[in-house]
């Protein structure tokens, strides 16, 4: 501690490691919290089922998605991302996983909510393969934390199914 | 700052941030406020720093005793005999 500047120096090095071990112990504080979401989601119609010019099949949904994502929600979590997925199988693909709805929940306030909307993204298959078929969808969130490990899981809803002919 | 002055400033600069760490990772969590410890903390780090970084006088206790002029005087430094040139010069009386 000879001088001035390499007290400052000692002193602003040491508060920016104490600073980085509180970050690490923030984020491991988060794997203390066991969340119990609930989730829901309804197909109310099936607005059409075309197959495209370029011979893919397409089809528009309207959702109604509820769920419940507060228990989620620690003193470490920034926001929450989630989003719907349709998943099937084809003779091509083993697993096909499509994108139709997502949202960010900024607080725990938000995160108890339900939403009736169409398909934010194009449902659109890699071939004509959506006639008659049977269609999980998925609930997927990611837990963004202020500092630290990102947590993500998912629940899985079966039971859904396409029409047999286009409409 | 003299010696004994700068090892109690490093001392002091140590516990302090431990203390402030631990305090504000302690109240953040318990009230669940993320906001909060980063406050308690930062404001911890500022104290810290005026604290210990400036030159105060209560770090000056112990000064140094500086051999007086006069005593010098009267004990000359030894002539060293070498081929290179002195780059000081030596009191000589």
């Amino acid at each position: 501690m000879h001088s001035f500047g390499y007290r400052a120096n000692a002193l602003v090095t040491f508060a920016v490691t104490i600073l980085a071990v509180m970050c690490s112990l923030a984020s491991l504080s988060d794997n203390f919290n066991v969340p119990t979401p609930t989730a829901d989601v309804k197909v109310l119609n099936i607005n059409w089922f075309q197959k495209q010019p370029n011979g893919n099949d397409e089809v528009s949904l309207t959702l109604n998605i509820s769920a419940d994502l507060s228990s989620m929600f620690t003193w470490n979590t920034k926001q929450v991302f989630v989003f719907v997925a349709a998943e099937y199988e084809t003779a091509q693909n083993a697993l096909n996983q499509v994108s139709l709805w997502d949202g960010i929940i900024p607080s725990k306030e938000h995160a108890k909510f339900w939403i009736h909307t169409t398909n934010k993204y194009r449902f659109i298959d890699q071939g004509s393969n959506l006639r008659g078929k049977d269609f999980n969808l998925t609930l997927h969130w990611h837990v963004m934390p202020k500092t630290g490990k990102m947590f993500a899981d998912k629940i899985v809803m079966t039971g859904y199914r396409l029409p047999e002919e286009y409409r | 700052m003299d010696w004994e002055g700068q090892k109690r400033s490093e001392i002091f600069m140590l516990i302090s941030l431990v203390v402030f760490g631990v305090v504000a990772f302690g109240v953040g969590y318990a009230i669940g406020s993320f906001q909060i410890m980063m406050l308690i903390y930062g404001s911890g780090v500022v104290l810290t720093a005026l604290i210990t970084v400036p030159n105060w006088p209560f770090f000056n206790r112990h000064p140094l005793k500086w051999l007086d002029p006069s005593e010098a005087d009267r004990h000359p430094k030894p002539q060293v005999n070498t081929a290179a040139p002195k780059k000081k010069a030596s009191k000589q009386k």
